[in-house]
């Protein structure tokens, strides 16, 4: 990594400063105020370095250390408790940096949206934002040079298919209507591209409306993501993870995180053992949806949003 | 005054059985030199002690050895000499009166310019046999990161690099951290980052800061935070006199900073 420290009046003077002699890869690594202006320190990482050739003879391996000491834990655990966790996982997440702690307590992964992956079925609560997210991720898949496959089988709802079809005529994109099952594999048959998967709101709790969602998963060969807001009751939200966990949804995609305070609701719901992947992040349909990384996560926990307050 | 080196005494060969200790090897690396490496090794190895460990502090730099000479001690035997004759390593370990033990590195038997594989791989094993009576031994990296240090590195349960605010020790110990996630068998979370002479706590969680962002963008992985050392001037009146630090200035800042770091690494915190 090359290290530099630029001092400048303000921040953008700085920033054209780091890319200039950087370039565009430049990491900002930190910025403070000093008394004539700002300090930015900035990094560019280096090509990787020479592997050691292997040992001639054999050493032991190293054993297993203890977990990192806890630092600024108090805190920590006062906004956890704050935005709702549950009790079990704050305590969970008391050791080392909190994306660290994250990542070793949850699942995280990136959809995978490639034309060979199994389609993505989005499943959830009414107004979980589902239709919302399969327009994004359309978008997202159309800007990066790819053309979809989107289906929904929520003819029945008043203005469902309409709602969805707004998004894929911008988009070029041919929306299929599906009844049942059969009719999800038979789109799904010709199928040369990435392909998404609408469905109804269904009531969590009902094992009907399970069973029918994890009959169209395994004709379609697709994998179930819940979309769930990030806002709601925790104890709620794990019931609904465990609930969605149990009918085969294996990803979480947490929607209105800018609209929630408090989302404690989220972390609750994939402790049902869901991989976390997508966060709604805006109302925007090409930049409302981001990857829910660890360090994202951390960092929205850490950040009490006060009312009145926009979200970053 | 008397010198420490009258207390300290050359100890026989190991004897007492191995059961019930950690046998955990740490190692203290920082990339650039002259940042307090050997000091906080000798300062975590001395609280280590106080709070109940066993404890031996072994000094790896073996081209420019200088803990004996930090801590005032005259060795008759040392780490390159034991290794020249494949000597079991215990033979060159002397007792300081504090209450840990030291393993030299090279000081009056002419240092070891490079240790060839062989050498190394001995070393590395015997280090590991001698741990079984100890529940941590702490081992004083040389500065660089030449394939020997490397080697080193990635041969301990736990790698602790020293940083300061200064840009090139920010530099230095990333490349440390980036070796050593390649070079490591299971990297895991065997790294830990210490900041230290941090002006305030704010300004070292700063540099933890600075160095852990780059270690998640371009390493996709973050250190955690072993402990931030205030910068101490007490630290350079123990060095000169050649005495633990915690001796000599047991209540002052950086003695409570390194403390709490030694308190992190004991179990059951």
């Amino acid at each position: 990594m090359r290290l530099k420290v630029y001092h400048a009046a303000n921040m953008a003077a700085a920033m054209d400063a780091v890319r200039a002699e950087l370039g565009g890869d430049a990491l900002i690594l930190a910025t403070r105020r000093t008394r004539d202006g700002v300090e930015v320190t900035a990094g560019v990482e280096a090509a990787p370095a020479p592997a050691l050739p292997p040992m001639p003879v054999e050493v032991a391996a190293p054993r297993p250390v203890a977990a990192a000491p806890a630092l600024g834990m108090q805190e920590r655990k006062a906004m956890l408790e704050w935005h709702g966790v549950p009790g079990a996982i704050c305590a969970k997440l008391q050791n080392g940096p909190l994306p660290f702690a994250l990542q070793l307590s949850f699942r995280f992964a990136k959809l995978d949206l490639s034309a060979k992956a199994p389609p993505l079925m989005c499943v959830g609560p009414p107004g979980a934002g589902k239709t919302l997210t399969i327009a994004r991720l359309a978008t997202r898949l159309v800007l990066a040079g790819q053309a979809p496959l989107v289906i929904t089988t929520d003819g029945q709802r008043a203005g469902a298919v309409e709602q969805l079809q707004a998004f894929t005529k911008l988009l070029g994109l041919e929306l299929v209507v599906a009844d049942d099952a059969v009719g999800v594999a038979r789109a799904l048959a010709g199928r040369t591209g990435p392909a998404l998967i609408d469905t109804p709101g269904c009531d969590p709790f009902d094992p009907a409306a399970h069973a029918e969602l994890a009959g169209i998963a395994a004709r379609a060969q697709a994998y179930q993501a819940l979309v769930l807001p990030a806002g709601l009751d925790p104890l709620e939200s794990q019931d609904i993870g465990a609930a969605f966990r149990a009918g085969g949804a294996s990803l979480l995609i947490a929607t209105k995180t800018d609209i929630a305070r408090r989302i404690g609701g989220l972390l609750a719901a994939a402790g049902a053992g869901l991989t976390l992947s997508e966060a709604g992040i805006g109302p925007g349909a090409a930049d409302g949806l981001t990857s829910l990384t660890p360090a994202w996560l951390a960092d929205r926990l850490l950040h009490r949003r006060s009312p009145g307050e926009t979200q970053r | 005054m008397t010198p420490p080196t009258v207390f300290a005494q050359q100890r026989p060969a190991q004897k007492r059985p191995a059961q019930g200790r950690l046998g955990q090897i740490i190692a203290v690396a920082s990339g650039k030199g002259g940042v307090g490496k050997t000091w906080f090794s000798v300062t975590l190895a001395h609280a280590l002690t106080r709070a109940g460990a066993r404890v031996l502090l072994v000094d790896w730099d073996l081209g420019l050895a200088n803990l004996d000479v930090q801590l005032g001690l005259s060795p008759q035997s040392d780490l390159a000499a034991v290794l020249r004759d494949r000597l079991p390593l215990a033979g060159a370990v002397m007792h300081h009166p504090v209450g840990f033990d030291i393993l030299a590195g090279s000081s009056g038997t002419g240092a070891i310019s490079a240790l060839d594989a062989g050498g190394l791989a001995y070393m590395l094993t015997a280090t590991r046999a001698l741990a079984e009576h100890y529940d941590y031994v702490i081992c004083d990296l040389a500065a660089g990161i030449d394939p020997t240090v490397r080697r080193m590195a990635a041969f301990v349960d736990l790698l602790l690099v020293v940083v300061t605010d200064e840009p090139t020790s920010l530099t230095d110990a990333y490349a440390v951290l980036k070796l050593h996630r390649q070079d490591a068998p299971t990297p895991g979370n065997r790294a830990r980052i210490v900041v230290n002479r941090a002006t305030s706590p704010t300004s070292g969680t700063r540099t933890y800061t600075t160095l852990a962002r780059a270690c998640q963008t371009f390493l996709g992985q973050t250190p955690a935070l072993a402990g931030i050392i205030r910068r101490d001037d007490r630290v350079a009146d123990a060095i000169r006199r050649q005495m633990p630090f915690l001796a000599r200035h047991p209540t002052s800042a950086a003695a409570v900073d390194v403390e709490a770091v030694a308190r992190g690494i004991l179990p059951g915190e």
